[in-house]
């Protein structure tokens, strides 16, 4: 194989070097640059449908994202005059804090409430002007709240044990920095616990923390790498250019996301932990061939050549494999995930530009001394424990072909039977562990409230639509019929507030708490409204001025996908069957479900990228060994892997969710790789020994398979330092690969020589071996 | 008028001259500009009517249309006075009615009528700064803040929009309940009307900014007869123009009764 490349970095090795870290360090400049994006909304395109209407619905009734400040007392209650005095004073703080909504703030001294006094006086007024002086009174505040349907389950539990603070945010990205803030003002001299829930909080924290995670977790898998490579080649200064070599492919890719001006996203940002083990394994072939080549020839030059001979096919299809695995991500319909695909894929194509270049070069200019020593340690790994187990690997699988082979494809059937039990489904919150703050508020202020997370049922119309009284029952049957779902705590609507207004001015009778009769009577109503004191912002969270548009606020305990669309689903299936009035139409929105529509895109985006790349690389594989047999038995590792431990989430119950999606396309390209060494290079190794199985697997198994087996190592260790993670995803992908890795391997070198075994000529046999040598199958077999 | 306003104009040059301590003629003074400007701007006459128009529009320019009769009557200048409101659009909202007597010093009483439901009822007038009809215009601003609830002070004089004019800075007396924690008013030294006012909030921020648009003499009484407040912060504007205005009219006390609410004077609001 000519490799021109090659030639120029053993003649010119000081060149080659110097040009790989000048342009290395010119894309470094760009990474000062860098723009951080933390808001998985943007996991949508800024203009997809859900998103849109979700800025229409925040615009046309005046709402923002909100956090929820919840004061809690279990066992006393929090509606006393001490306690409500700190809520006051809490409220006025947090009015105070930059990137709060101060007017639309909900707290018992911010929100209106519509009573009649004693003299039979209509008032809109605050619900709690300032703290009551008696127990009584503060009873009372709860009673009103109980009252008020706009206001029950929102602003208190009906048991007056826990209170709520909606607070809106200019913009979710200060949703962490204003809960620190309101946590510096909270006093806690009282016997009441404060705690700070809401999906915007969930994010912006994790953004926060992302960064964090990522600024130990790549230098942790560099450095665990670095160990691993070093107990492997025993050579500080031979590990170092595989080091060295993925630190620039890590800075180049990074600098070259930022130079072409994307942001980076909780995507892009696992980018480095991808790249480090990524880039280091085609050092691992070349270094391991290198070392036996030197050891034979003496000379570092003809070394090399021989070893980019020998390794160029199937480190470059290794390569490609590996890229085209991420680059499938680019069919999904989410952009950060097709910007990680992107450049995970230039990466890795540096890392392989990189392993013909600068490895070399390096090579070159290592001292006698150094490449003899490297050369001799190399001599050991026969004794090693890898090599021990390779041995044994060898042995059994060759030995029991059959058993091992039906015992994979039982092994296959039920990890397939279990990925028909995944169940999809996603929430911020839980991306924290069970102890972490943010899902502790989750847990008490969701037990307490009718729901943190608050969904919008917009209905729209032509102007005037939402006082027609039909219209009205309809929205009202709506929102009885959620009711009765689990998932919602309790739902408002400008039907609420029309029959709370007809119940007041009926002198407080029940019986008169019903909607209105005619389209004047409601138009009134919300006209009395703003002539009573009420503010008419507070009116046209509800409905438009216009009246052509009313928002059902939809308040849900749980954030999760199947909680929020099994809700969403129950409310179709009844207006399915319940016709809307003619020229009416009702659109979700809001951040619960803007994530159940981003995350159903991606689990149907990853499937189809899946597949894409599963068919791409097949039949890469089939032109590589130029067989469709080989094809298809290559692909054997990577399935096992992928179906046994996604079949794994089957079993276990665990849902699929957003990094789980991910991980199957990634994990794809990778573990294809260690089946193109094997098959690649014993079927070279078989055509050289004449057809013989056994001396085929005795000779792959002492020699390259010790680089397979570090190559499977440090890809599964490198991502192990992600375990240690305290964001919940991480963990998950870190666990996951590592899983995904190790099976694969395994799979590898225990499953493909047990079923090639089976049938070796059919598999490693072309028609020019079959002709010329006839006989060898005779006798091997 | 405009003699009025000269002569007033010369006193207060010759108070400020004579006065030993001219921060204290300057304040009296400027209760004084207040005061005239308050019985220009809400008192001309002893009784007035006027058809209103009122446009309501958002930030995002949604608008929003009130059409309304208001007919007043004064106990006299400065004092208690009575107002009926009769709503002619929009269409569904169309023959409620609103009563108001208010009370410079103490609290309104206010009345409105239900015509669906055929109710009357007494409504809150707790406090003045609520919007009126939902405008950006409150309840004080319709039917006027008595001076002596404010201190003032004479800032500069300057003239705005080619009227020469005084600039009034007016601050809540102590005790006092206020939408504003400063107000700066630009009154029109010809007229006695106010050009121009601006509201600041608790944190000195500017919240809403009134302006006359229009003026004409009607029977004799210079009148805004077009204006506009905006809410700086919700940036929305109400338009409001004034026509078929009228002054001492012979208006019946009866009309300013809860009873009167459901059979409006017809004469008065014309329909």
């Amino acid at each position: 194989m000519k490799t021109p490349l090659v030639e120029l970095s053993v003649r010119r090795p000081k060149l080659v070097l110097a040009l790989s870290v000048v342009l290395t360090l010119l894309l470094a400049l760009q990474i000062p640059r860098i723009v951080i994006d933390t808001d998985p909304e943007n996991m949508l395109p800024a203009d997809e449908p859900v998103r849109l209407a979700s800025d229409h619905m925040k615009e046309d009734f005046g709402l923002h994202d909100f956090i929820v400040v919840g004061i809690v007392n279990n066992e006393l209650g929090v509606f006393d005059p001490a306690t409500l005095g700190r809520v006051a004073t809490l409220t006025d703080a947090i009015l105070e804090i930059e990137g709060v909504v101060a007017e639309d703030v909900l707290a018992p001294t911010e929100v209106d409430d519509i009573i009649t006094t004693p003299e039979g006086v209509l008032r809109v007024q605050r619900l709690m002007e300032e703290a009551p002086e008696t127990q009584q009174e503060s009873r009372r505040i709860l009673e009103q709240i109980k009252a008020n349907p706009m206001l029950r389950g929102k602003l208190a539990s009906d048991e007056g044990k826990a209170i709520a603070l909606f607070v809106p945010l200019e913009s979710k990205d200060v949703a962490s920095r204003v809960a620190a803030e309101i946590e510096q003002v909270v006093d806690h001299s009282g016997a009441e616990q404060y705690h700070i829930a809401g999906i915007p909080i969930a994010e912006d924290t994790f953004g926060g923390e992302m960064f964090m995670q990522m600024a130990v977790a790549a230098p942790g898998a560099f450095l665990v790498i670095f160990l691993l490579m070093l107990y492997f080649f025993r050579n500080v200064k031979v590990v170092l250019a595989p080091m060295a070599l993925a630190m620039l492919t890590v800075t180049a890719t990074m600098g070259l996301l930022v130079a072409t001006g994307h942001t980076v996203h909780i995507m892009s940002s696992m980018i480095p932990v991808f790249l480090v083990p990524i880039a280091v394994l085609s050092s691992i072939h070349l270094l391991s061939e290198l070392g036996v080549r030197y050891r034979h020839s003496g000379n570092v030059a003809t070394a090399i050549r021989q070893t980019a001979d020998e390794l160029f096919v199937p480190v470059t299809y290794t390569t490609l494999t590996t890229a085209i695995g991420f680059l499938s991500l680019y069919l999904t319909p989410i952009p950060p995930v097709k910007v990680f695909g992107l450049f995970v894929a230039i990466g890795v194509a540096l890392a392989w530009a990189l392993s013909f270049t600068f490895l070399p070069a390096v090579a070159m200019l290592l001292g006698r001394d150094t490449l003899e020593r490297f050369a001799e340690s190399s001599k050991r790994d026969a004794g090693s424990s890898i090599g021990a187990a390779l041995h044994f690997m060898r042995r059994h699988a060759c030995a029991r072909g059959k058993l091992f082979t039906t015992v994979g494809a039982v092994v296959f059937a039920i990890s397939v039977f279990g990925l028909t039990r995944i169940v999809v489904n996603d929430n911020p919150v839980r991306w924290f562990k069970a102890d972490h703050p943010i899902r502790v508020a989750d847990q008490v202020l969701n037990g307490h409230l009718a729901g943190t997370y608050l969904a919008h049922l917009v209905v729209k119309g032509e102007p005037g639509a939402l006082t027609d009284p039909e219209l009205l029952r309809y929205v009202d049957r709506l929102q009885r019929h959620l009711h009765e779902h689990d998932n919602v705590g309790a739902t408002s609507s400008v039907a609420d507030v029309l029959r709370k207004m007809r119940f007041q001015l009926k002198g407080e009778d029940r019986s008169e708490a019903i909607l209105p009769a005619t389209r004047e009577e409601a138009s009134q109503y919300l006209f009395l409204y703003e002539m009573s004191g009420g503010d008419p912002e507070d009116l046209f969270k509800f409905v438009s001025p216009d009246y052509s548009q009313a928002n059902i606020w939809v308040q849900m305990r749980a954030g999760e996908n199947q909680a929020v669309s099994s809700a969403v689903d129950e409310a179709n299936a009844w207006v399915a069957t319940h016709p809307l009035p003619p020229g009416i139409e009702l659109e979700w929105t809001g951040l619960p479900y803007i994530n159940v529509v981003w995350q159903e895109k991606m689990v149907a985006g990853m499937g189809k990228a899946l597949a894409g790349s599963i068919a791409v690389v097949l039949l890469m594989m089939i032109a590589l060994f130029r067989s469709v047999r080989l094809g298809l038995v290559s692909m054997i590792p990577l399935s096992a892997a992928i179906a046994i431990t996604y079949a794994f989430l089957g079993y276990s119950g665990r849902p699929y969710d957003m990094p789980v999606a991910v991980l199957s396309s990634l994990s794809l390209g990778l573990a294809v790789d260690f089946a193109i060494h094997f098959l690649q290079r014993s079927r070279e190794i078989y055509r050289e020994e004449g057809a013989d199985f056994e001396r085929t697997m005795v000779r792959f198994y002492e020699g390259p398979a010790h680089a397979l087996a570090r190559n499977i190592v440090v890809i599964a260790i490198g991502f192990v330092p992600m375990f240690f993670s305290s964001l919940v995803p991480y963990i998950t992908v870190g666990a996951f690969f590592f899983a995904i890795m190790l099976i694969s391997g395994i799979t590898t070198l225990f499953s493909l020589p047990a079923i090639l075994s089976l049938a070796h000529r059919s598999f490693f046999c072309d028609a020019k071996c079959r002709e010329q040598q006839p006989q060898i199958a005779g006798i091997s077999s | 008028m405009k003699r009025r306003a000269f002569t007033t104009a010369l006193l207060t040059a010759c108070a400020t001259l004579l006065s030993p301590s001219s921060a204290a003629a300057q304040l009296s003074d400027a209760r004084e500009i207040a005061e005239r400007s308050h019985l220009a701007q809400y008192y001309a006459g002893d009784s007035g009517r006027a058809a209103v128009e009122m446009t309501i529009k958002d930030k995002r320019g949604r608008t929003r249309k009130r059409e309304f009769v208001i007919v007043r009557k004064d106990a006299q200048d400065g004092g208690e006075q009575r107002f009926f409101v009769y709503f002619q659009a929009p269409g569904d909202v169309r023959r409620m009615s609103f009563l108001a007597w208010k009370r410079p010093h103490g609290e309104d009483a206010r009345w409105i009528y239900v015509p669906a439901i055929d109710l009357v009822r007494q409504i809150s007038a707790r406090d003045k700064f609520s919007s009126f009809a939902g405008s950006d215009f409150n309840y004080e601003d319709v039917s006027g803040r008595h001076w002596a609830e404010d201190q003032h002070v004479l800032l500069r004089e300057e003239t705005l929009e080619e009227h020469a004019a005084y600039v009034i800075e007016s601050r809540p007396s102590e005790g006092r309940k206020s939408s504003y924690s400063r107000k700066l008013t630009w009154v029109d030294q010809a007229t006695w009307l106010p050009i121009k006012a601006e509201y600041y909030g608790k944190k000195d921020e500017l919240e809403r900014v009134f302006q006359s648009k229009a003026t004409a003499e009607i029977d004799g009484h210079m009148t805004i007869t077009a204006q506009s407040m905006t809410n700086v912060k919700k940036r929305s504007t109400s338009t409001v123009t004034f026509s078929g205005i009228g002054y001492d009219l012979a208006v019946d006390d009866d009309v300013f009764t809860e009873g009167r609410l459901r059979t409006p004077p017809r004469e008065l609001i014309g329909g």
